[in-house]
């Protein structure tokens, strides 16, 4: 059974962790953006996924910067040559954190919506690059649920198993 | 951490301020009177009506209780316990621990107070306190009681898989019950209390016409007096099946043995369950001349169970045999509902890279379900320590996805033998034996394995694809495979044959039911 999911929950599950103080922020602090390197994986020749570093502007709040990684990813490599492992249509719709270490990405865009046609293979590189890039960049983040417009999915295409989070796994990555 | 926790809130509640665009809607009428029935006594609580629907102030029933209810700008957080779930106005979904409490409507506020539904207590009670809610609108009682005397949730699927009416009814625990016929119906009669979803459903279905709750029955009225039905029950989650179809003949597209007869319940391989990927609108890959991946699998599933059954003289079911879609953990239902001793799901590979060839095999990766295999300890632990019982539902499903883990030896073995006789197939370059959280693969309790045939988004593989040949050749290839896996495994439990030989007992059909009790299910022993 698929269910909703209203992504400001989990905000209220990450808020529970908080002081309340904390709740009336400067935000013109909390908003402050640098530029720092972030990973990124993509599929590399030999079918595995690889590492490739870039510059990006972030803000200096993890919740902010994980939906800024994350839509970087989906922008593909900055080698023409690499191609692109989501489709094209893919958005990050949203990113979130919760306390105990899982960080929930919610997928959307027409393909993914109406059912992707892909192997098994491709299937993989694409969650695994999502969550090797989550877990790396964010290391308070232990694991990664893929949602699709804001519910549970089952699969992105029908094989990888997304009713669970996912734990990083360096199988998906070349050395 | 708890400043960079809140930093996270901070910026996640202003975006929910943006995201959040759907109406409010109009506030419920205020306040009449209820009585919170709890262990610690009676207490009166405020409810709401609104649209024929009964809100809760959750605030006077979580107080009721000993915890607490706090509003923090962005909606609510019960606390009791320890346990603290989460929830607002924009969802009928709660969050609690790394769950999701269900709820029919979405909570509102009177005066910024919340009120929720009472299924909210429910899911929040049974995770916080093993204790669950009653509402009975006659008495305006909402009662607290312990879990372990609660009424067995049910919830009810109807679905058509391949010309059979499935209808699945899912437990929150075992129970007993029976299943009596009647003229153009059946009654599952369950032994204790239950906890309905609704009251009566109709369904779009060819077989079943209305499911209706009436006491401790449950009535599927079927379409026609001559539907009749098989009933099985499937564990963990714990379920009660019946496939429905139009009197004795079998529906077409059954999957059924093609072997005409059944090998005896014996130690061995006997049964052998081939499931062609995809089907039906789940296409999956489609290659550049436009061959798509569920039509190449489902011709290679129906050569590859023909010569297995003439080779090894096993039992062998297909998952489909026509054009159809069949949910994943359907597909695995299926394998477990025949006590498959063996589940081999075939498809074909897709790249971006090009050039990508070879087959590839793969089992179940168990790192995906460390976390969910600790937690099942832990809960599992828990409810030895105290009175709960044995089996919560959180159980019953963290088993189910922990089904697969008891065969992975045996699996690995499988995908090994599946793998080298690819890797014989000329032309076709090995990418090794893996492991990957594969959905159909996740509830089989039974050695279990994927394998990608070939790259069907490479233009060459594609071609060799669709020819006979080429098919012949990879058919053969599995049947080797599995034929070595068989002989191999029954070696090792100390019966194995010299050669294959038919069956010599046969089992009759089973019939459909007319009144059948509860019965334990085969086991298979893990190895």
């Amino acid at each position: 059974m698929r269910r909703a999911v209203v992504l400001s929950l989990a905000i209220l599950a990450v808020a529970g962790g908080c002081k309340k103080k904390e709740l009336t922020p400067n935000l013109n602090l909390e908003n402050k953006v640098a530029v720092r390197p972030v990973t990124l994986f993509f599929e590399g020749p030999e079918m595995l996924l690889v590492r490739e570093t870039r510059n990006v502007a972030l803000p200096e709040n993890p919740a902010g910067a994980l939906s800024v990684v994350a839509r970087e990813l989906l922008k593909g490599s900055s080698n023409a040559g690499v191609p692109r492992i989501f489709p094209r249509d893919t958005v990050i719709r949203s990113a979130f954190l919760l306390p105990d270490g899982t960080a929930f990405i919610d997928l959307g865009g027409n393909t993914l919506s109406q059912g992707w046609g892909t192997g098994s293979h491709e299937e993989l590189m694409a969650v695994y690059s999502v969550v090797q890039t989550v877990t790396t960049n964010f290391p308070e983040a232990k694991r990664v649920r893929i949602l699709v417009n804001d519910e549970p999915a089952e699969t992105l295409a029908g094989h990888v198993n997304l009713s669970r989070a996912l734990l990083p796994s360096a199988a998906y990555v070349a050395h | 951490m708890t400043r960079s926790l809140s930093v996270i809130a901070i910026a996640l509640a202003s975006a929910v301020l943006l995201l959040a665009q759907a109406p409010t809607p109009a506030p419920p009428n205020p306040a009449s009177q209820a009585t919170l029935r709890a262990p610690s006594g009676d207490k009166a609580i405020t409810i709401a009506h609104q649209n024929n629907q009964t809100y809760f102030a959750a605030d006077e029933v979580i107080a009721g209780l000993g915890g607490s209810v706090t509003h923090d700008g962005n909606g609510f957080k019960a606390s009791l316990n320890n346990t603290v779930a989460a929830f607002g106005t924009d969802s009928r979904f709660g969050v609690v621990k790394d769950d999701l409490i269900e709820m029919p409507i979405p909570p509102v506020t009177i005066d910024n107070r919340p009120f929720v539904p009472w299924q909210f207590f429910q899911g929040f009670l049974i995770r916080s306190s093993n204790l669950d809610a009653t509402w009975d609108p006659a008495t305006r009682i909402l009662q607290i009681h312990p879990a372990q005397t609660a009424a067995v949730g049910v919830t009810v699927s109807v679905a058509n898989v391949q010309g059979i009416s499935k209808v699945v009814l899912t437990l929150t625990a075992p129970a007993d019950y029976t299943i009596v016929k009647e003229p153009g119906a059946y009654t599952v009669r369950f032994k204790n209390p239950i906890r309905a979803p609704y009251v009566e459903q109709t369904h779009e279905d060819a077989y079943v016409a209305k499911t209706s709750f009436i006491g401790q029955d449950l009535r599927i009225q079927l379409t026609a007096p001559d539907v009749v039905g098989d009933a099985y029950r499937l564990e963990n989650p714990f379920r009660i099946v019946l496939d429905l179809r139009k009197g004795a003949a079998v529906a077409p597209g059954t999957p059924q043995p093609l072997n005409s007869t059944r090998p005896i319940e014996a130690p061995g391989i006997h049964t052998i369950v081939i499931d062609p990927g995809h089907g039906g609108k789940e296409v999956g890959a489609i290659g550049p001349g436009g061959l798509m991946e569920k039509d190449a699998t489902l011709a290679l599933c129906r050569k590859l169970a023909v010569a297995l059954e003439a080779k090894l003289k096993t039992r062998v079911v297909l998952t489909r045999n026509d054009d159809t879609v069949v949910p994943l953990d359907q597909r695995t239902a299926i394998a477990n509902q025949y006590h498959a001793d063996l589940f081999l799901s075939v498809h074909m590979n897709a790249a971006i890279v090009k050039g990508a060839h070879g087959a590839e095999t793969y089992f179940l990766s168990l790192d995906a379900s460390d976390k969910l295999a600790e937690k099942a300890a832990e809960v599992e632990n828990a409810s030895k320590n105290s009175a709960a019982p044995a089996a919560s539902s959180d159980l019953k499903l963290m088993l189910w996805d922990l089904a697969q883990q008891e065969y992975l030896n045996e699996s690995s073995r499988l995908a090994q033998a599946v793998q080298e006789e690819m890797n014989r197939i000329t032309g076709v370059q090995s990418r090794g034996v893996k492991q990957a959280p594969f959905k159909v693969l996740v509830g089989a309790t039974m050695p279990a394995a994927l394998v990608e045939v070939a790259f069907i988004t490479n233009p060459d593989e594609e071609g060799k694809i669709k020819s006979d040949a080429f098919q012949k050749t990879v058919v053969d290839a599995l049947t080797t495979a599995v034929e070595r896996y068989k002989v191999d495994y029954e070696t090792r439990i100390g019966v194995a044959q010299p050669a294959p030989a038919a069956p010599t007992t046969t089992a009759p059909a089973p019939a459909a039911p007319t009144t059948t009790t509860t019965t334990k299910p085969a086991t298979r022993t893990g190895t």
